[in-house]
């Protein structure tokens, strides 16, 4: 290895080293069995995706107080408690079927424990237009178990399909090995996601010409790189996330203008019209 | 840039790139150029009535938040002319905004009132229509082609009778007929005599209808005359609506009053270019009605 290699190396661990990710949660949300036939693997389930977002309260300008959100009659528009609401579904305008409790209870799918494997496909076989939200599995008191399983979905680049039943909904849901974890993530149902070829503007495309495809897929070659996710991040979170910082700290908020845009088009008419108005 | 600008118009423009109409991509910038090229041709419809607003803060497409508006907002610049009026059904003062120079105009559109409503009085003579307005309103499955056979009706008899009718699509489906006229009617019997012209033509066509209870009987053509009351609106010629097309209320030459016309022939990116104003000498041809 020569000695330019090695500093190049060096700088790559050091980049990789800086890793960018969510705290693990403490809790796990659902514990069960991965039941492959008759094998089972008992292990907890953590959620591993954060839907990270800045959370306001609504308050009372005059006074500051919180407020709350209250049920209203839209005939009298009187406050109506909780245990006199009950579910409705609208047939057609203004008319409802009401459904108890214990009807809808009784429709739910069975609660159990278990992620039911049916059989292992080849993990980049699925569509991630499919995929859900993925959930980190961890041990559950045997890791003998949990080790043999993941090895051999790592060693054939294999993952499991199967289904898993959280709170009140059955999904289908892929069981797969993620930087050394099972990870199992849910997914959509087919009936759930739109196929763009049911759209009709993409039945007019034209083949474009030789040379314009050749100059494209130049571009494309051109701009090619390797992607990584840090260098994506949400500026206007971070700068309400800055913003309420600085009112921790009782700094004055100074409002920045938002940048000027080109307004060209704005200007070459207001000039016309002015003219015009002129000569009246 | 920005600040050459600044000197033009005393409206502080922001947002520009903010999308208004998504299905066609139309920008509030865009929106703001349309309404400042249209202003030679708009301004003098308008000028002196008190204006009622629909705006549209997030732009057009389903679901966004849109609210009509008649009092002038919270922050309204001093140099915006307002008109006080008593509204007996809040118990309260309105204060309507005036639009007689092009600053209110772009005031108006960078506040995303993308359609403007007009009444058919000024505000120095609010009791006294000088406009009289038929609002030709197909219920389908009758279209805009059938509104323009109908209107076409209606102008001969209104010529007829002497008077000068102009014609502009609603923007939507319809067509709207209006005459000039002298202010010196009521509404009341101004309403009366357009109502009878519209029971005449019901006599004389089939796919017309004269009376609001008929209203939804599928294919016919109203001829609405119950806009003209006072503080009742029409929107005013050129205002853009919030159609996924950005359709404008076009001012048209009779002679452009056919079959097959097509309330989606009159957008944002055409009526811009049209060089001619149908409308543009509507008030010296007031004509006197006699009732």
């Amino acid at each position: 290895m020569t000695q330019e290699n090695e500093e190049e190396k060096i700088e790559e661990m050091t980049e990789s080293s800086e890793r960018v990710s969510a705290p693990p949660p403490k809790r796990s949300i659902w514990s069960g069995s991965i039941t492959i036939g008759l094998v089972n693997v008992p292990v907890k389930l953590y959620s591993m995706i954060y839907d990270k977002g800045i959370h306001f309260h609504f308050l009372h300008s005059v006074d500051g107080q919180p407020l709350k959100y209250v049920k209203m009659c839209t005939k009298d528009d009187k406050i109506v408690p909780w245990n006199e609401v009950i579910r409705g579904y609208e047939t057609s305008k203004n008319e409802y079927i009401t459904l108890e409790k214990g009807e809808l209870d009784a429709a739910k799918p069975e609660s159990d424990d278990r992620i039911r494997i049916i059989k292992f496909v080849d993990y980049f076989s699925v569509d991630p237009i499919y995929f859900d939200k993925t959930y980190a599995l961890m041990p559950n008191k045997n890791k003998q178990a949990y080790a043999l399983l993941l090895r051999a979905l790592e060693k054939q680049n294999k993952a499991g399909a199967g289904r898993i039943t959280l709170r009140t909904k059955e999904y289908p849901a892929l069981l797969h090995a993620y930087k050394g974890a099972l990870v199992l993530t849910t997914l959509r149902y087919a009936y759930d996601v739109v196929d763009p070829q049911d759209f009709e503007d993409i039945h007019k495309l034209k083949e474009p010409e030789k040379v314009e495809l050749d100059m494209a897929t130049k571009i494309v070659g051109d701009l090619t790189g390797s992607f990584d996710i840090t260098e994506f991040e949400d500026t206007y979170m971070k700068r309400v996330e800055e913003l309420i910082a600085q009112k921790v700290k009782g700094e004055k908020i100074h409002i920045e203008k938002p940048p000027e845009v080109e307004a060209k088009g704005l200007m070459v008419a207001l000039r016309e019209t002015l003219k015009q108005l002129e000569q009246k | 840039m920005i600040g050459d600008l600044k000197e033009l118009t005393k409206v502080k423009l922001k947002n520009l790139d903010k999308i208004f109409y998504p299905t066609v991509n139309v920008t509030k910038g865009q929106v703001i150029e349309y309404y400042i090229t249209l202003a030679p041709k708009l301004l003098p419809v308008i000028r002196d009535r008190p204006l009622v607003l629909t705006r549209y803060p997030d732009g057009v497409d389903g679901g966004k938040l849109s609210f009509f508006e008649k009092d002038a907002p919270q922050g309204t610049p001093e140099w915006v002319k307002l008109k006080t009026i008593f509204s007996p059904s809040a118990k309260r003062d309105v204060h309507y905004i005036v639009c007689n120079d092009l600053d209110t105009l772009i005031w108006l559109a960078n506040l995303a009132a993308l359609e403007i409503h007009m009444p058919f009085s000024t505000v120095d003579n609010l009791d006294k229509p000088d406009l009289l307005f038929f609002d030709v309103d197909p219920e389908p499955p009758a279209t805009l082609s059938d509104a323009a056979e109908v209107s076409l009706l209606l102008k001969d008899k209104l010529r007829d009778l002497g008077l000068t009718p102009f014609i502009k699509t609603s923007g939507k489906k319809g067509l709207h007929v209006v005459i000039p006229i002298v202010p010196e009617h009521s509404f009341e019997k101004v309403r009366a005599f357009v109502h009878k012209i519209g029971i005449d033509l019901a006599k004389e066509s089939n796919i017309v209808v004269s009376e609001f209870k008929d209203t939804k009987k599928s294919g016919k053509v109203f001829a609405d005359y119950l806009q003209n009351s006072p503080l009742r609106t029409m929107v005013v010629p050129y205002s853009l609506r919030p159609t996924p097309e950005a359709t404008v209320s076009t001012p048209l030459e009779w002679s452009e009053v056919k079959k097959g016309i097509n309330p989606s022939d009159f957008t944002i990116f055409n009526v811009i270019k049209r060089k001619e104003n149908p409308w543009k000498a509507i008030f010296e041809k007031r004509c006197n009605l006699e009732i």
